[in-house]
């Protein structure tokens, strides 16, 4: 599992490559924690979400948005989630710790997930993610 | 330039219909020769998107500080007909209203010069950057009615004075904000950050008048040269930012309901008459008025900090004016010589009222609206004045800001925050943020020159140029 940064102006474009849809969700969280508050997060305190949505880039916009939602709403700062995509439904199960400004203020605030520049494709090699935060 | 864009004039361009299919108006966009070389092509196609959209009047606009967003460019305009035209959170951005005001001092460049305790205790005072949580405890009944009444809401409850209500566009007060638009989530973001500045690009400077071009002008807007000013850039914070994600996805099922094409899913819209339409205008509107409180509460915090350390009196710091460059808006123009009412969307684009404007302080009325331009924390900030030109070629509309070249990456691995901070403190400008990042993020040279790109606007003539400020103290969020 593994994300890149892609070059992009005025916000954070990223690109990750996955065998599932699961893993690539994965590393568009990762990317999004990682854009909002560094490497160093660590795990303890749980959380679980469900998302429903119409596609697969919808499914991922409104996942992210509402980790965008938790994560500020009760200052958690997430290291790993546990996802099950079926049906267009996804299930959560998120691992976190309660945001520390000595480890996790270096990073930048994400405003929202956009459709602009978003796809979600499938080759044979597996799933490729293009997706913008805006910050 | 980039091939199939049509040169109209020197600073002009159009990109003709059939640029991209489905082109309902052709696009035109303010720039110089050499800003052009930094033009990238995701933003002109941005611009075409815009001029597919259901019911745009004349042209997709942008101004010269265009650069690549998501949904419209940024730097975008566009006005929509009341019967047949959309509204559109692309249009507006996830920080609606995101916006910056200026307010004046009887201090002068000598009283803050090197003055490190300044820039410390507005940092201090402030709540700033990625977590930062306020000190005001905002019940539920207040956050309606700050969504409500917006900046009316801080002075009644003392964030201000009564004065500098005139001083904002809109008063600071959008009109038809219902806050039951606004969801429960949107509340909950807000709650917990009023009055606090956020991050990114969003800071409080101390700067200097360094320049006057109009003397009138300036005269009537308060400004001398060498004056200490305090420059506020922010906008919603998450409660903005929720009611942009809410509404995107209420209105993607409009755009197949009504069955609007769009060339980006970001673009989402719905006719202006439909209840999905109006629901985000009066979300939006709530959220914009959340804003102009936010920023009377850092103004407030600010005369507070200069008052205690300076001995000056609270009412010697006038506004000299508040705009908003992420926002969509209900306002009369001449179209084809017919005055309509029309919804101008402007994204990172400032509103530009010309002398004569109804909508404008009336003491300014001969003069045109104060416009202000933050430039990138090394180089500088400019106030201009609305002109009558705006009102005919851009719908009252002018830039927004410099407009970033370089990438957040890119910056980091350029050069580091301290050496940035280093290297600004040498030419007298000292910077505080929660975190180096921020400040390595924001360098100064990975935005386009902020004079190229008003001296565009001036040449136009969308705007025209009054005065010319530097900062000696920035807190970045």
């Amino acid at each position: 599992m593994s994300f890149t940064e892609l070059p992009h102006t005025a916000d954070v474009k990223i690109r990750a490559r996955a065998q599932t849809l699961e893993a690539l969700f994965s590393d568009a969280f990762d990317a999004l924690m990682q854009v909002m508050y560094g490497k160093d997060r660590r795990g303890g305190t749980s959380k679980e979400i469900d998302v429903e949505s119409s596609d697969n880039e919808a499914l991922l916009a409104d996942f992210l948005s509402e980790i965008l939602f938790i994560s500020e709403v009760d200052r958690l700062v997430f290291s790993r989630a546990e996802i099950r995509i079926a049906g267009g439904k996804l299930h959560a199960v998120l691992d976190g710790e309660p945001f520390d400004p000595s480890r996790h203020a270096g990073g930048s605030e994400v405003k929202g997930i956009s459709y602009s520049g978003m796809s979600v494709t499938r080759d044979t090699n597996g799933y490729m993610l293009d997706i913008i935060f805006d910050v | 330039m980039i091939e199939g864009v049509k040169r109209i004039d020197t600073n002009e361009w159009e990109v003709p219909e059939g640029f991209i299919p489905g082109m309902r108006v052709p696009g035109r966009f303010f720039l110089s020769e050499s800003l052009g070389q930094s033009l990238e092509p995701g933003a002109l196609q941005q611009l075409a998107n815009v001029a597919t959209m259901p019911g745009i009047i004349k042209n997709a606009l942008a101004m010269p500080d265009i650069h690549w967003g998501y949904g419209f460019p940024i730097g975008g305009v566009a006005a929509f007909s009341l019967e047949d035209g959309v509204i559109s959170p692309g249009g507006v951005g996830f920080d609606i209203n995101c916006g910056v005001r200026l307010m004046t001092t009887p201090l002068s460049f000598k009283d803050v010069s090197g003055r490190r305790d300044l820039v410390d205790q507005l940092f201090h005072a402030v709540p700033t950057g990625v977590g930062a949580k306020s000190s005001l405890k905002l019940s539920p009944k207040s956050l309606d009615a700050m969504m409500t009444t917006g900046a009316r809401w801080a002075v009644e409850n003392g964030y201000g004075v009564p004065r500098d209500l005139v001083r904002c566009e809109e008063s600071g007060c959008m009109k038809g904000a219902d806050t039951r638009s606004v969801s429960v989530k949107a509340r909950q973001r807000g709650v917990p950050q009023g009055g606090t500045l956020g991050s990114g690009n969003h800071f409080l400077e101390v700067q200097v008048v360094r320049e006057i071009f109009d003397p009138v002008a300036a005269e009537a807007f308060g400004i001398r040269e060498g004056q200490v000013c305090c420059m506020i850039h922010c906008g919603s914070r998450g409660l903005g930012h929720q009611v942009c994600t809410d509404h995107l996805k209420l209105l993607e099922a409009a755009t197949k309901k009504y069955q609007i094409k769009l060339p980006d899913r970001q673009l989402a819209c719905a006719p202006l008459t439909s209840p999905e339409g109006r629901e985000y205008f009066s979300a939006m509107a709530a959220a914009a008025n959340y804003a102009w409180a936010n920023r009377q509460m850092i103004t407030h915090t600010t005369r507070q900090v200069l008052s205690r350390m300076f001995r000056i009196d609270y009412e010697d710091m006038p506004l000299v004016y508040d705009v908003a460059h992420n926002v969509a808006k209900f306002e009369d123009h001449v179209v084809d010589g017919k005055s309509m009412k029309v919804c101008v969307h402007r994204k990172g684009a400032t509103r530009a009222f010309g002398p004569g404007s109804a909508d404008i302080p009336h003491e300014l009325s001969s003069i045109g609206q104060p416009v202000i331009i933050p430039g990138s924390m090394g180089t500088s900030s400019y106030i201009l004045r609305g002109t009558k030109t705006a009102m005919e070629r851009t719908f009252g509309s002018t830039c927004h800001g410099a407009g970033r070249i370089m990438s957040r990456s890119q910056a980091k691995k350029r050069m580091s925050g301290k050496e940035v901070t280093e290297n600004l403190l040498k030419e007298g400008i000292i910077v505080r943020a929660p975190h180096e990042n921020a400040i390595a993020d924001e360098a100064p040279d990975v935005y386009k020159p902020s004079d190229e790109v008003v001296q565009v606007v001036h040449d136009v003539g969308i705007s025209r140029l009054v005065a010319r400020l530097t900062p000696v103290g920035v807190i970045k969020g």
